[in-house]
């Protein structure tokens, strides 16, 4: 049996592992873009504020993969797929068959149109890397610009405050995360960022960016906004193309059902790249998690060695905002919501709950961590709250 | 019956709830949104970040997956003898 992995990050090396385990004599081909082993790419803001040396942030060795008997084509992409004659076409021209295939290959970053040398993303161990370099060269002239108001723009925020860099964050929507959030909860983080010594600056569109080959400025709807560095959080889209063309049925993701399945007969999909039926909620979701990359990927990885696995989770997401808490619990979809029920105060902290047909199946917490818990099993229990 | 000790180190956790979506009995997130540790689902003598529970082979092995699933590396396992099994 052929078991061909694409994707060397946390939700493929987990269904390698599981794989290994289930079939100790499998061939295992894992296709990788990166060229490091796997390292937590959650740990990246450890490093960056030098919480953690860079070695630490590694999962496995290079030694790891040859014990497991794992080929690990490094610094690889899929370019093509036949489902029909079950066979992948890599960058560097080899077709390799398969006899079961996982796709894990996530998402990447929203690029800006334009670059110039300042302009930071922070994806992978060589985002990290580069955004180090440019803070070293830049000391203490350094100026930074945040794009954004999620996941990344935190980690830029403890990034650039850990060095004391005058920081600026600028997000399109009227706060953070304002797809989510209700208005309530945003002015309270708006505030707190404010406190911490961080202009804010909502609503804004970056129109161009400012400078010949080094950054400068950005030139937004609001006027310009100088700066040496820009950390561009702007969220994140997976890359489809090759899958869509081979018939895998996609959406916001590639779909899969539970058991992690995709339309096509031996392919299976998980972590980030995957929009999947949740048996909970009764409909389709995309939850980016390092939990449900890690479970998902396990569960992948039996179902393609004889598994009869399910994938039923409450998936969470939890950031920190320069240490306000901010916590996402279940369905947090305001469209698929039916009513939202906000509670709460700055002072004590805010709730969000998402119903539906009665029901509670999402919540958003801002400094209120201690409701997590509760919630979290009332959305398991889809409870009447 | 293995007896481990599991440490977290509150620092590095940032609330991701693997541990606990894994190993709910051994888990648990306080008002911090920190990972302490459980023996079975009780908290004799308290809350605490640390702690030596006697488990099953069956459980042990669960409870490494639980770190392991850590995002932060920030669970940490020991055995009898004090020798850290995890992170390797």
């Amino acid at each position: 049996m052929r078991y061909v992995i694409v994707g060397g990050g946390i939700s493929g090396v987990s269904a390698c592992e599981v794989i290994r385990k289930r079939d100790p004599k499998g061939e295992i081909i894992l296709v990788d873009e990166e060229e490091h082993p796997l390292y937590s790419r959650v740990l990246l803001g450890a490093y960056l504020t030098e919480k953690i040396p860079r070695e630490k942030i590694f999962l496995k060795t290079e030694k790891w993969y040859e014990e497991q008997k794992i080929e690990w084509l490094r610094g690889m992409r899929v370019t093509a797929l036949d489902s029909k004659n079950q066979c992948i076409a890599l960058s560097d021209g080899r077709e390799i068959p398969y006899d079961k295939l996982l796709i894990t290959t996530g998402c990447q970053p929203r690029f800006l149109d334009q670059d110039l040398r300042g302009v930071s993303y922070l994806r992978t161990l060589d985002d990290a890397d580069h955004l180090l370099q440019l803070l070293h060269e830049q000391g203490r002239e350094a100026k930074a610009l945040i794009y954004g108001g999620g996941f990344i723009a935190c980690e830029y925020l403890w990034t650039f405050t850990h060095d004391e860099i005058p920081t600026t964050i600028l997000f399109r929507g009227p706060w953070f995360w304002s797809q989510v959030l209700d208005e309530k909860s945003g002015r309270m983080i708006s505030t707190w960022l404010k406190k911490k010594g961080v202009r804010v600056v909502p609503s804004a569109f970056v129109e161009a960016l400012i400078g010949e080959e080094t950054f400068e400025g950005v030139k937004t709807n609001q006027g310009v906004l100088e700066g040496t560095v820009l950390g561009v959080g702007i969220g994140t889209i997976p890359e489809l193309h090759w899958m869509q063309e081979a018939g895998v049925k996609t959406h916001e993701g590639v779909c899969v059902n539970a058991s992690m399945e995709t339309n096509v007969p031996g392919v299976y999909a998980s972590g980030d790249i995957v929009e999947f039926e949740d048996p909970l909620f009764e409909r389709s979701l995309v939850a980016r998690t390092w939990t449900n990359a890690i479970l998902q990927g396990r569960i992948a990885g039996a179902n393609m060695t004889g598994g009869t696995e399910y994938f039923k989770t409450v998936s969470a997401f939890s950031m920190s905002i320069l240490g306000l808490d901010a916590i996402f619990i279940g369905d947090t979809s305001r469209d698929a919501a039916e009513q939202i029920v906000v509670e709460g105060t700055e002072e004590t902290g805010m709730v969000q709950r998402f119903m539906r047909e009665g029901r509670i199946v999402g919540a958003t917490l801002v400094g209120r961590s201690q409701n997590r818990a509760f919630l979290t099993k009332a959305i398991l229990e889809l409870m009447k709250l | 019956m293995p007896r481990i000790t599991i440490k977290v180190d509150k620092d590095l956790c940032i609330g991701a709830a693997s541990c606990v979506t894994v190993a709910p009995e051994t888990f648990r997130l306080n008002d911090e949104n920190k990972a302490y540790v459980l023996d079975h689902g009780q908290e004799p003598g308290g809350p605490t970040y640390e702690r030596t529970i006697e488990v099953s082979e069956e459980e042990k092995e669960n409870i490494l997956l639980s770190a392991q699933s850590c995002p932060t590396l920030a669970v940490s396992i020991f055995d009898e003898a004090g020798e850290q099994i995890y992170p390797a």
